[in-house]
């Protein structure tokens, strides 16, 4: 209290201190409250947590070994395959037998081929990443949109349900082998294969969500007030939408890494070296003592980098539902 | 609600229908047909002309295209009488060589040749208007010497003439579909084998059990046929479910390389492992230790003249029989694993989910939490690998073997197939109660004084267990699909990996009939899952009324 008792100690005038104050209709109207940014509002809330920044900084780490690692390491799996006795080493022996080279391309040790396994690894990932990015980008722009629509239209969605219990019933190995075979097995032909129908799986969970909004009260009563459906869609709709998308993007892609991986494990590999392909090749020497390293170091990565990226993707999901930015 | 749930099953039918029609334009017309050969022994053992009119055959064999050779056209136009089987004699031989034309700059081999006798001349030219009429392509493959001079033919090199077309779509599915179930009859076995009386036969004393001593058959009733395709038509004996048909067959698909020759039904169903030896007297009379299954006898035209194996054992043609085996069949050990581990992970998930639910954001939570983020973002091959690499660690039998069974090596496939459903499950059933938890019926009940727990089991878990209900027919009749990676993993000779060694096989018969053995199973199991779901809620009506 004792503050606000002396005024005349602020050495301000009487008439700085009071002063008449017009009666402004418009201002009046306003509402004060402070100012909110959604996606400020975002980001406040996704660093409120430590633990994010953590595993942001480790997804950081890993996208810059997985993208700019290889650039200086120069992998070729061929480049040590005539070194003797340079094949199936643990770290301790590659690291004697490449004396001249830095330390860190051995600390894996080396693959079947007399390879880094270390480096492997890198260039595995930075294939198997790019794989996911890509195809998460595509189907879920693809989804999104066409889910939007088959939620709004009945007439799409009567087609589209058709459609969707027909392609949901063809085994979805078979679609992506027949056409990795009809294709060559490269990397783009791979994202063909995984984006021809992966689509429609995020489209029918977009248009329940779509339906589930669709016909709230609030949206009822804008269209009564006269709201035309664009706007619906993009100003009472999409702001619940984003969250519902980034999680629904954290479990996608992840699961285009996990997808790689048992593809390559049943003989759908790609031409290119991905973490599939790496844990494929190595399975032989899973069990075998020495060895085993070259088997478990591209799953541990690939556990850790579908982790990460998941948990990312959960957390800014939650970050991103405006119901917790109180 | 009949009425709904037949419509939905006809429904889905139509879209079991049109799954099949999709796939087959996917396997047959879009794949490279060449590649079937791959793994066909027989294939890398012909060649010149001969590899190529095999080639011919066997896509004619799986559906392919329709062929027909030009002695095929005499022969059936001898049949029908229009030559005498003396023109056909004559005209039956091509000249080696035919004339070549000039199209385009370049010389193509024409069907007909200025040294064909007259005769053939005019018999190629009837073969080719009228089969061209048709849309067949026509050809005609020179013969292939390897010393022109001496004019010595290479190893199947002699020439040949065929017409073949590609079979539409259409045709393919509807005699697919046509010929998925069909019902033996006496007149199976073609007119032109003499077999005596077409009849069928019912006796009280199955003859397959024939004591050896005695030469008597105990009590055992049987239909025996004549004229059908299998002998015995109906018969009991001592396995589940006691009395069994082969008056009704279904066939999915004949498999090219997975299992050469055998259909994909038969292929999921028949036993495996070791032969069972037991005492059996053969039709003859000769008494053997065998793994026959005289059960199982089919026709085979001609097969007891031919073999002194079959003429020592069986009185008729009805020699082919299957084998009886110790271990079960594929579709078996999938199935064992497959409810074994979803019994197991609804007793563990369900208790899990709903434990984490009530202590929501405390430590189990948290832990429970952990578990079902590993599952979901770690590649399964991942933790499965790390479930055999505990498993082995711990002496448990990391892989089957058909051959020498034993419960222990039922264990980690059952384990690594269960722990990620029980993280489904507790993640499902977690978040549905968490909702139910904050519904507004919720905090009425508590208002009006019911205590917690009694909130939490009628009300909360009673309406958060019907989307997990929905399932459970989903999961038991999955059960029966397999798993790929598992299977893989631990070398059990299940069905899953029917599909993916058929796809890497290109054996189109099997792939198809997979397919509408995933699609049927699909759709019976979303209608099982909304019948149990209604009886099991009363505010669920499929009615047009209610609704």
């Amino acid at each position: 209290m004792n503050e606000l008792t002396d005024i005349s100690s602020l050495g301000l005038s009487e008439e700085e201190l009071f002063s008449r104050v017009d009666n402004d209709s418009l201002a009046a109207e306003k509402i004060t409250a402070p100012r909110y940014s959604y996606w400020h509002s975002v980001f406040r809330v996704f660093f409120r947590k430590k633990i994010n920044i953590v595993i942001l900084a480790l997804l950081a780490i890993i996208i810059a070994f997985a993208y700019i690692y290889p650039m200086f390491s120069n992998y070729d799996r061929f480049a040590h395959v005539l070194v003797e006795g340079g094949k199936h080493l643990t770290p301790q022996k590659a690291l004697e037998m490449h004396p001249d080279d830095s330390a860190i391309h051995w600390i894996l040790g080396s693959g079947g081929a007399g390879e880094s396994t270390f480096d492997a690894i890198w260039v595995g990932s930075r294939i198997s990443l790019s794989l996911a990015f890509v195809c998460a980008l595509i189907n879920m722009t693809i989804g999104v949109i066409v889910g939007a629509v088959w939620g709004f239209s009945k007439k799409v969605d009567m087609v589209m349900q058709e459609v969707y219990n027909i392609i949901g019933n063809v085994p979805y190995i078979l679609l992506i082998s027949v056409v990795v075979m009809i294709l060559s097995a490269s990397f783009w032909s791979l994202v063909f294969a995984l984006t021809v129908t992966g689509w429609l799986a995020i489209a029918y969970f977009i248009r329940t969500q779509v339906v589930i909004i669709r016909d709230r009260e609030y949206n009822l009563a804008s269209r009564c007030l006269g709201t035309s459906t664009l706007r619906i869609a993009m100003k009472n709709i999409m702001p619940f939408m984003v969250s519902v998308i980034v999680t629904l993007a954290a479990t996608e892609i992840p699961s285009y890494i996990s997808y790689e991986v048992f593809l390559s494990y049943i003989g759908l590999t790609m031409s290119d070296i991905s973490l599939g392909k790496l844990i494929g090749t190595a399975q032989p020497s899973m069990f075998t003592p020495g060895m085993q390293l070259e088997f478990w170091a591209p799953v541990a990565i690939a556990s850790i980098i579908t982790v990460v990226l998941y948990v990312v993707g959960q957390n800014l999901g939650d970050a991103s539902d405006p119901r917790t930015h109180m | 609600m009949t009425k709904y749930l037949l419509r939905r099953l006809l429904h889905g039918l139509f879209s079991v229908i049109v799954v099949v029609a999709v796939v087959m334009l996917l396997v047959y017309s879009l794949t490279d047909r060449e590649k079937i050969f791959g793994s066909d022994p027989l294939f890398s053992k012909k060649a010149s002309n001969v590899r190529e009119t095999y080639k011919y055959e066997q896509w004619e064999k799986y559906g392919y295209i329709d062929y027909v050779t030009y002695n095929e056209y005499l022969i059936s136009l001898v049949r029908s009488g229009e030559i005498t089987e003396e023109q056909r004699a004559k005209a039956v031989d091509i000249a080696p060589t035919a004339d070549r034309n000039e199209i385009d700059g370049n010389y193509v081999v024409d069907i007909h040749s200025k040294d064909d006798s007259p005769a053939a001349a005019e018999m190629i030219g009837r073969f080719e208007e009228y089969y061209k009429s048709q849309g067949y392509t026509v050809v005609r493959l020179n013969a292939d010497y390897y010393s022109v001079r001496t004019k010595k033919l290479n190893n199947g090199g002699k020439q040949v003439l065929f017409t073949y077309k590609d079979r539409p779509l259409i045709s393919r599915l509807l005699s697919y579909f046509g010929n998925i179930f069909s019902v033996d009859n006496i007149h199976y076995v073609d007119a032109e084998n003499d077999i005596g009386e077409r009849k069928l036969t019912f006796t009280l004393h199955d003859p397959a059990y024939t004591d050896p001593e005695t030469g008597k058959a105990p009590f055992s009733p049987a239909i025996i046929g004549n004229g059908t395709r299998h002998k015995y038509l109906l018969y009991v004996d001592g396995s589940f479910p006691f009395v069994h048909q082969n008056l009704l067959n279904i066939s999915m698909g004949t498999s090219y390389s997975v299992n050469q020759g055998v259909d994909v039904y038969d292929t999921m169903t028949l036993t495996q492992g070791k032969y069972v030896k037991r005492v059996i007297t053969y039709p003859t009379g000769l008494v053997e230790d065998s793994a026959d299954d005289l059960h199982s006898a089919t026709y085979v035209a001609g097969s007891h003249e031919l073999s002194q194996t079959i003429s020592d054992r069986f009185t008729d043609d009805y020699s082919n029989v299957s084998t009886v085996k110790a271990s079960k069949s594929k579709i078996g050990f999938s199935f064992v694993i497959g409810i074994i581990s979803v019994a197991l992970a609804y007793v563990l998930g369900v208790p899990l989910g709903i434990l984490m639910a009530k202590q929501k954001d405390k430590l189990l939570d948290k832990i429970g939490t952990l578990y079902i983020i590993f599952i979901i973002a770690v590649p399964s091959l991942a933790y499965i690998f790390m479930f055999q690499a505990i498993g082995r660690s711990m002496g448990l039998p990391s892989i089957m073997d058909v051959n020498n069974e034993s419960w222990k090596m039922y264990i980690l496939p059952i384990v690594s197939l269960a722990l990620p459903s029980v993280a489904n499950l507790m993640k499902w059933l977690r978040r549905y109660m968490i909702d139910q938890m904050n519904s507004d019926y919720v905090r009425f009940a508590r208002s009006g004084g019911l205590s917690e727990g009694e909130i939490f089991t009628k009300h909360i878990l009673k309406n958060a267990a019907i989307p997990i209900i929905h399932g459970i027919p989903g999961s038991v009749l999955g059960a029966l699909v397999g798993a790929i990676i598992t299977e893989r993993v631990y070398l059990v000779p299940g069905a899953g990996n029917l599909l993916t060694n058929a796809i890497n096989a290109n054996d189109n018969g099997v792939i198809v009939g997979l397919t509408l053995f995933y699609a049927l199973l699909s759709i019976i199991s979303l209608i099982l899952g909304d019948i149990l779901m209604a009886t099991v809620d009363p505010r669920i009506s499929f009615t047009n009324k209610a609704r």
